[in-house]
């Protein structure tokens, strides 16, 4: 079971649907991990229902109601089906398909010899969602945030000078907060990172890496 | 029934906080179990005259939105709950927080549609894959409806109303702070203060 959490400022923002796109992924594949924190969220969908209840109606017409009635007949459009995608095996039918399907189909690409990237599209403009791919025991060189981070453990596990995170677990990191997290020994480590500035490698052997790590937002 | 009435009239207060008794949620309840089982229109039509007039001032507050849109809105929320009536179950949720849960995500994607975002994504794609299920934990989750309602009478006027800008006008934590002219800080902090005070945060 995870042990690290979004907190309750990032379960709101959710919960109210406020949160863009791309983090609102991250946040949801937490929850397929972690029924504390769906519950959390449960809780906080029943306060917007009791403040939807506490509105002041607004008249609606007979005609937005008979306009209603003649379109019960129409079809209801196909929905993205689940069932297929749970047997693919743990990870959120969410991500499986904004992957295409698991990490083999992604296309990885090379940013040191221990770590690669694999950007994926969900259509938010402000926001980079990629997986990131550690060796393991591999090490990410000591870096730094301009924006915000979220990051998922979605499979093994690495860890940072402030913890060590498994599948499931969320990270939240915000402005300049620098670290260099390892992937454990046993296992390659695959995170899901959702970023709205890039990251800035900050030893010298790297710096000359970060003109190439541009946002890919979209 | 007359009781609940005349302590209604005596609150006072700005906004009434119907569906605060079992009965009334039950009733919606039935209305989409008839729905879902018979296709029942005279339920639909019982079910649209209360929640339509509730999901269109959902789409109005804040007034980002314009009449036209609140009114697709209106009738594509509706129109799902027709469509989705049979996967609501009354065991799990009442019915406001179902129209509310498919509200939201109607509003969600309508912005987005507005703002042209080219997304594979649905908001109800969101949804996580499965819900817990444990009787335990449902019952307290209607126990919390129940106090959420008790509570917010006794909100401090300033936390009520960055809740309302949050879940009813959909602003986000930073534009909440900038219409109030407020901190960041300040919003989030009230926002977290208005969650323990009706006791919404479970304990880790």
């Amino acid at each position: 079971m995870a042990k690290f959490h979004p907190d309750i400022d990032l379960l709101t923002e959710y919960a109210a649907g406020i949160m863009p796109l791309a983090q609102s992924a991250c946040i949801s594949a937490h929850l397929n991990y972690c029924p504390q924190c769906q519950r959390q969220t449960a809780r906080l969908q029943d306060l917007g229902a009791v403040l939807f209840e506490g509105l002041t109606p607004e008249p609606v017409g007979e005609a937005q109601l008979e306009a209603v009635l003649a379109r019960l007949d129409e079809q209801p459009p196909l929905s993205y089906s689940r069932a297929g995608s749970v047997a693919g095996g743990r990870l959120p039918a969410l991500l499986q398909r904004l992957m295409n399907g698991d990490f083999s189909e992604l296309v990885w690409k090379k940013i040191t010899s221990s770590l690669r990237i694999s950007y994926v599209k969900t259509g938010d403009p402000n926001y980079e969602f990629a997986l990131y791919h550690i060796k393991a025991g591999g090490r990410i060189p000591e870096h730094k945030h301009r924006g915000s981070e979220m990051t998922l453990v979605l499979q093994g596990g690495f860890s940072d000078a402030a913890g060590s995170y498994h599948e499931g677990d969320f990270i939240y990191r915000e402005l300049d907060d620098s670290h260099a997290p390892t992937a454990l020994q046993t296992e390659d480590c695959i995170c899901l990172a959702v970023l709205d500035a890039p990251l800035r490698f900050t030893g010298w052997q790297y710096r000359w890496m970060n003109s190439f790590l541009q946002l890919r937002a979209g | 029934m007359r009781r609940a009435f005349v302590e209604d009239r005596e609150s006072g207060s700005v906004t009434s906080w119907q569906g605060s008794s079992g009965r009334r949620t039950d009733e919606w309840s039935e209305c989409l179990t008839l729905i879902a089982s018979k296709e029942d229109r005279a339920a639909f039509t019982r079910f649209f005259r209360h929640f339509a007039p509730l999901i269109k001032a959902f789409a109005l507050s804040g007034s980002t939105m314009s009449a036209t849109h609140a009114d697709e809105l209106v009738q594509e929320v509706m129109l799902k709950v027709w469509q989705k009536a049979r996967g609501f179950d009354p065991e799990r949720a009442a019915a406001s927080t179902w129209v509310y849960t498919i509200a939201r995500n109607c509003r969600t994607d309508m912005f987005r549609r507005l703002q042209k975002f080219n997304t594979p994504l649905a908001a109800e794609d969101f949804t996580p894959d499965q819900e817990p299920a444990e009787p335990f934990a449902m019952l307290q989750t209607r126990r919390s409806r129940d106090r959420i309602h008790e509570l917010m009478a006794s909100l401090p006027p300033d936390q009520a109303q960055i809740l309302a800008k949050v879940y009813m006008e959909g602003k986000s934590h930073a534009e909440a702070a900038a219409e109030l002219d407020l901190p960041l800080g300040t919003v989030k902090s009230r926002v977290r203060l208005a969650i323990q005070k009706l006791q919404i945060q479970i304990d880790r």
